[in-house]
């Protein structure tokens, strides 16, 4: 692989690591998921991840699919059907595992948002492939956009942007035109950002969240979810040396800056007027989030030597969600979307 | 052998591997070293007491910098010499050819990375592939594991061994009686002296590796006090400042990578022990990150990005 030759491609970059993070987690039987292989270049040829990769990308994505997984139940339950926006959404296979589910009824729209060099890549892989097109619906139905950068189907949208830009200029076009809006500033909405923010200033990562926030505020939707998966805590020696490796990758986190602990990340979304907010590092969501069956289930897969490595890493990146514009009447079953303790039901317990 | 051997040294600690043939002769040597030993090695203070290394081969001289170097100084290296650094080739080659040149002054007992099975995963196999083009340094280098002590004991008051303690296992005695000769096995006394972690727990936990037990204060206070010991001294457990002390100082972990894995942002420390069987720790960081201590080729070190 030659250096990247700018900081963008660098980020860029980073997309396929996440992919191949996740291909590998697949193929070693830590996740399920028969889509993504289809988005990565001779998947066949790509090598395991260590197994500490392997276990932080089980984590992410476990921990991530549980509150997804809960907005379209809760959305479901208040019969309304919900939109979710992935943005620096990358090679992710959520919409394809959220469209052969048990709740692909609820969900009205699945919008997905990133540079163009990767929307490209992917409508191509979109349209290559009869597995990720079937999805879709129709093949009259499936129109490609942007000249080839972006792709439009009933449920499905991918759009090129750069988010970094004022939002005005980019969501506002591309999602919110007057007359054919694609993303309806009325119904329960879910936004995602895995490892996207931390590449961009804290100004303009609060720029998207205020936009998102201000137009649903002003259509009285019943509720706006916000999750947000990133590094953090780069001020220690371990985050100073994260920081120094991935400058020779020429990777710069500036997003990181303004979260130190853990206890800072809620307020990236209470300080714009986000009702309420929480964060948990990975490492505490594997030790008390995800279910004990599924850690025992994992612990089986390969042998790890590496424990208080895996602590240390994990400890340094976190899921912070935050919930914005709730209508009281749909308040309370709203502000139940979390995360929550997974402990395991002593069988005496259950006897009683 | 003297003179070469010196040479070979000399080679190795420019970080510059010693030919097949050498390697083949070295661990012959070495082997007929090793196999006299005890399951325990006695020792006798003042020693430097070393943990895991992990084939960062120029921290290990930032260490000899520190401690000084053999034979002018002791040493007990506590396992783990090899897998998940660049150097594990010429780490394990230097520190064994220095056992075998000064074979008094210098101690290895075994980690559990010393091990068929675990150099397959963590990378020693891979750079001896790579390194020589073919498996035999990697398969006389695992004979030489097999010969390693189980543990060592200075003065008969500091117990050293890789992991920890286990259920079968209530004197040092009992560990004399283990045949050693063999690979590493999943469980037994043998498996559990260089896999199990004290732990803050009464009695005697679950690992989380998957192999060995988690020890808690009572048990580390009883076994010293059965095998009249001062301190038990142990490594594979990455220290963040270097070493670790637990249960009214009875355990200590030593780890001795710093910024173990060119990703922790740890400091390393040794442990010297005086002819009093006084304790100092010294702390030192890692080398400078240059051309040579990371091999322009080296893969970036793995983040979730």
């Amino acid at each position: 692989m030659l250096p990247p030759r700018d900081s963008d491609s660098a980020i860029r970059l980073t997309d396929s690591d996440a992919a191949l993070a996740r291909l590998s987690a697949v193929q070693k039987n830590y996740l399920e998921d028969p889509f993504i292989k289809h988005l990565v270049p001779r998947w066949h040829l790509q090598p395991a991840r260590p197994p500490l990769i392997n276990i932080g990308t089980f984590v992410r994505a476990t921990a991530i699919d549980d509150l997804v997984f809960q907005w379209l139940q809760t959305s479901a339950s208040h019969a309304t059907r919900c939109q979710i926006v992935s943005l620096g959404a990358g090679s992710d296979t959520r919409f394809w595992r959220i469209a052969t589910g048990a709740h692909k009824e609820t969900l009205a729209s699945y919008i997905e948002l990133d540079f163009s060099e990767i929307t490209t890549k992917k409508a191509m892989a979109i349209r290559k492939s009869e597995v990720l097109s079937a999805v879709l619906g129709n093949p009259s139905d499936v129109t490609l956009l942007h000249g080839g950068a972006g792709l439009d189907s009933p449920v499905y949208h991918l759009l090129p942007t750069d988010l970094r830009l004022p939002p005005a200029d980019t969501l506002g076009k591309l999602l919110a035109s007057e007359g054919s809006a694609i993303l309806s500033p009325a119904l329960p909405t879910l936004l995602l950002f895995e490892c996207v923010l931390v590449y961009m200033t804290p100004t303009a990562s609060s720029a998207i969240l205020q936009w998102f926030l201000d137009y649903f505020s002003s259509a009285g939707s019943p509720a706006l979810g916000s999750i947000v998966y990133e590094m953090f805590r780069l001020q220690d020696s371990f985050g100073r040396v994260m920081v120094e490796n991935l400058k020779t990758r020429n990777v710069s986190l500036p997003g990181a800056e303004p979260y130190p602990d853990i206890d800072s990340l809620p307020g990236r979304f209470l300080n714009i007027g986000f009702k309420a907010a929480r964060a948990l590092t990975l490492k505490d969501i594997r030790k008390s989030y995800i279910p004990p069956e599924e850690l025992e289930r994992i612990s089986q897969l390969e042998l790890v030597d590496e424990i208080e490595e895996l602590d240390l890493v994990l400890d340094h990146y976190a899921i912070t969600w935050g919930i914005g514009a709730p209508q009281a009447a749909t308040a309370a079953a709203w502000g139940q979307w979390g995360l929550s303790t997974k402990a395991r039901v002593p069988v005496e317990d259950v006897e009683e | 052998m003297g003179s070469d051997l010196d040479e070979q040294i000399e080679q190795l600690k420019r970080c510059e591997p010693i030919s097949e043939e050498q390697v083949k002769r070295l661990c012959l040597k070495a082997r007929e070293i090793l196999i006299e030993e005890a399951n325990v090695q006695h020792i006798d203070s003042p020693v430097t007491i070393c943990g895991d290394i992990h084939g960062q081969f120029f921290d290990l001289m930032e260490l000899f910098s520190v401690g000084g170097f053999c034979p002018d100084t002791n040493y007990l290296f506590m396992g783990d010499f090899v897998d998940r650094g660049f150097y594990s080739v010429e780490t394990f080659l230097l520190l064994l050819a220095l056992k075998v040149r000064y074979p008094e002054r210098m101690t290895l007992i075994r980690g559990n990375h010393e091990s068929r099975q675990i150099t397959q995963v963590y990378g020693f196999y891979d750079e001896c592939q790579r390194k020589y083009g073919g498996t035999n340094v990697w398969r006389w280098c695992c004979e030489v594991f097999d010969y390693l002590a189980l543990g060592a004991i200075v003065d008969g008051r500091v117990f050293g061994v890789h992991g920890g303690l286990s259920p079968n296992l209530h004197s040092i005695d009992q560990i004399r009686a283990i045949d050693r000769k063999q690979e590493v096995p999943h469980d037994g006394p043998m498996c559990d002296l260089l896999w199990s972690d004290p732990d803050d727990i009464q009695g005697w936990g679950l690992s989380p590796r998957g192999a060995g037990y988690l020890f808690g204060g009572d048990i580390t206070k009883q076994f010293a006090h059965t095998n009249a010991l001062d301190l038990i001294a142990r490594a594979h457990q990455l220290a963040m400042e270097g070493y670790k002390i637990m249960f009214e100082r009875t355990i200590v972990t030593v780890w001795s990578a710093p910024n173990y894995c060119y990703r922790c942002g740890n400091v390393a420390s040794i442990l010297e022990l005086d002819e009093h069987l006084g304790q100092e720790y010294k702390v030192f960081s890692h080398a400078p990150i240059d051309v040579r201590s990371v091999p322009s080729k080296r893969p970036p070190a793995d983040y979730f990005l």
